[in-house]
């Protein structure tokens, strides 16, 4: 049997944070603002790989560890482009990835914003101009912001999407 | 070291099995035997190699390696020790090996699409790495093709869409995923065939992300393809990378200064911790377990983090080149990795003691996903995922290179092959490599980073063992710019496994077990 009344008294069963990292924290604080008000303080966002070479991948994924764990500022990554407001596009854009990476856009509603993260995707990078790829993501659809990087670290993509928010903000 | 090398010779003689054959072997570069045989040898040769249990690591084609012949066909055999390429000059069309080493079949395929080689006799003629938007007669590694945009069918029939073994009978039904999945994943299609629940059968179909980096390589001078061979996989950067050099420094017989291989070595170990924790936590995350997850993704920002400190790059790259480093690590920072290594041992094992001590953990995880060991050999499994299944394959152990020959990794298989075996056969040796780092930071010489490198024409073959097992790299340089560059990552192979693994489980178990196999799409698709 359980004494409610220790239940009260007892310290509760918590850690301290494992991690805590300030640089993110105040990032993490701005965008969050940003969100609030310009995307009604949640933030769909939708990853489409259309041949990147996994690292960027990695950094992505990497923005839901406990060190960003960016779901607490408003950001959530989402199955469906139909729940998507922003497409993050990484990798080159290969011939084989064409159809699916342009049906995936198409799904999105309006309005939407491409963020194109990683090198390859900003430009097609080292691919460009050869057999196998068209480009870079803006072969497909207008892209509305570039992270460059090789690949961009986690505080970088965070960054460019607080720049993307930014932006939005203005042109509302 | 000469009594080693005689027994070598001599395996590799009984391996061709005819003393004829085996008067024709020529040594390469790497410690790789070149036989060059004719059309009416090769058949009997292949079914020889088949009987002494013999693998087929690797299948590639290449032209004008043998003078006036158009193509030539290598074919890299491996057992034990003893790695034979048997070179097969062929026209344009050739017999399959396929029904003798089913792992044949892929290679044999990525061959058709890339230099147009038809095989007779082939258990599976569809297309591989060129989706049916490419047009048809375009084999794009082809010399006489440049490497530039080519016109692609505007649309496709539904008669030239890419046709799945179908499984048909009562109740049975397909389901279709990809090629864009629902988390943040890269890029492939798989074809279920359920009755219930049940998966009946699955097919894969890869290559969405085919970048065309062997073209891309091509003609490039040797120092300027490290950046394409970091491109293959990113969190393969540093095998790849080695791979790669390892190659041309034996084409060049450039001796690395000391200090170099002891770095190498490290980087190399702490690309497989980086792969193994993400790995285990990918598998926690799939089972919905986050409190085991997240102690391996602390543990992994913090190695990224660690390797940003030594080398200025989270994924370790831009450190290897030909002939030593771009750049040295400092003795503080060497400490300070010391320190790490230390904390983390600490830290890794409490992680470990929570997920083992889970009992919903262990029920998911087992028995889950088998991977029978007879499926090894005929589809080169390798690297973790071989090691779960029994398999003593490592090629650490097996063809050492860098530092592996004095800091010999332990070889600790298990026999389940289920997803809690890959998960138990990752986590000692990421403590082991801990061990080899330590053993490692402690020996470490001052010295010279970089030989000046000196390139020359030939050909060579390295294997590396990367977080996911056997990395197959041939380089050959000719007028002193990269004639031809073959990579196999051991995904390549080891997807073929998945197949035979989620047969019988349920679909909701599909995404732990792939994520237990720990297999990439770029490094596939290339």
């Amino acid at each position: 049997m359980v004494n409610s009344l220790s239940c009260l008294l007892k310290n509760k069963v918590t850690e301290d944070d494992i991690v805590r990292d300030e640089e993110i924290e105040q990032l993490g604080r701005e965008i969050q603002r940003e969100i609030d008000v310009v995307f009604g303080r949640s933030l769909a966002i939708r990853e489409l790989d259309t041949g990147s070479d996994n690292a960027t991948e990695i950094e992505i994924n990497n923005l839901s560890n406990p060190y960003y764990d960016v779901e607490r500022f408003g950001i959530t990554f989402v199955a469906s482009p139909r729940h998507a407001d922003v497409l993050i596009v990484t990798g080159a854009v290969t011939q084989n990835m064409a159809l699916a990476a342009r049906k995936t856009y198409d799904a999105m509603p309006s309005p939407k914003f491409v963020v194109a993260v990683g090198d390859d995707a900003c430009t097609g990078g080292i691919f460009k101009g050869t057999y196998a790829v068209l480009g870079g993501a803006d072969a497909l659809f207008p892209v509305d912001l570039k992270i460059p990087g090789n690949p961009p670290a986690p505080k970088e993509i965070l960054a460019g999407l607080l720049a993307l928010m930014r932006g939005a903000g203005k042109t509302r | 070291m000469a009594a080693e090398m005689q027994m070598d010779t001599e395996s590799v003689q009984d391996l061709v099995g005819s003393k004829d054959l085996a008067e024709r072997l020529v040594p390469g570069c790497n410690g790789e035997y070149y036989l060059t045989v004719g059309e009416p040898e090769f058949g009997p040769l292949a079914t020889g190699l088949a009987s002494r249990k013999c693998v087929l690591i690797g299948l590639f084609c290449t032209e004008e390696f043998t003078r006036d012949v158009r193509f030539s066909l290598l074919y890299v055999f491996e057992k034990k020790n003893v790695v034979l390429i048997v070179v097969r000059n062929t026209g344009p069309a050739a017999t399959s090996v396929a029904r003798l080493f089913p792992s044949a079949s892929w290679f044999e395929r990525e061959c058709r699409d890339g230099f147009g080689i038809e095989f007779e006799g082939a258990f599976d003629e569809r297309r591989l790495f060129l989706h049916e938007t490419y047009p048809e007669g375009f084999h794009p590694l082809r010399k006489d093709v440049r490497n530039v945009p080519v016109v692609m069918r505007p649309s496709v029939n539904v008669t030239d869409e890419y046709p799945f073994r179908s499984v048909t009978g009562n109740g049975v039904y397909q389901v279709a995923v990809g090629p864009v999945h629902a988390g943040i994943i890269e890029p492939g299609h798989f074809r279920f065939s359920v009755i219930g629940e049940k998966i009946f059968n699955l097919e894969i179909r890869m290559f969405y992300k085919h970048r065309g980096i062997e073209k891309l390589a091509e003609g490039k001078a040797p120092q300027d393809v490290v950046g394409i061979a970091e491109a293959v996989s990113g969190d393969e950067s540093v095998a790849n990378a080695a791979a790669y050099c390892h190659a041309v420094e034996a084409i060049a017989q450039t001796a690395v200064p000391e200090r170099v291989l002891y770095i190498r070595t490290i980087l190399m170990e702490l690309e497989r911790m980086g792969s193994h924790l993400g790995d285990q936590a990918g598998m926690l995350v799939d089972i919905g377990f986050p409190l085991g997850a997240s102690q391996f993704l602390v543990l992994r920002e913090d190695v990224f983090r660690m390797n940003a400190v030594l080398t200025g790059s989270r994924f370790l790259r831009g450190m290897i080149e030909p002939g030593g480093l771009s750049r040295d690590i400092r003795k503080r920072q060497l400490d300070e990795l010391g320190q790490f290594i230390r904390e983390l041992k600490q830290r890794y094992r409490i992680g470990l003691k929570i997920v083992l001590s889970t009992s919903s953990v262990l029920d998911r995880f087992s028995p889950t996903g088998i991977i029978r060991k007879s499926l090894l050999r005929p589809l080169n499994i390798t690297g973790p995922i071989a090691r779960a299944s029994g398999g003593r394959v490592d090629v650490r152990i097996n063809h050492p290179y860098c530092l592996y020959d004095r800091y010999v990794p332990a070889m600790k298989p298990l026999n389940d092959g289920d997803v809690l075996s890959r998960f138990t056969v990752k986590a000692s040796e990421f403590l082991d490599s801990l061990d080899l780092i330590e053993r490692l930071l402690a020996d470490i010489p001052e010295g010279e980073i970089k030989t000046p490198p000196e390139i020359r024409d030939g050909y060579a073959l390295s294997l590396v063992e990367s977080a996911r097992g056997e990395t197959l790299c041939w380089v050959w340089i000719r007028n002193g710019t990269v004639e031809r560059y073959k990579v196999r990552t051991a995904s390549f192979c080891n997807w073929q496994a998945i197949e035979h693994a989620v047969q019988g489980e349920i679909i909701p178990d599909f995404p732990l077990i792939n994520k237990s196999l720990n297999l990439s799409y770029a490094g596939t698709d290339l």
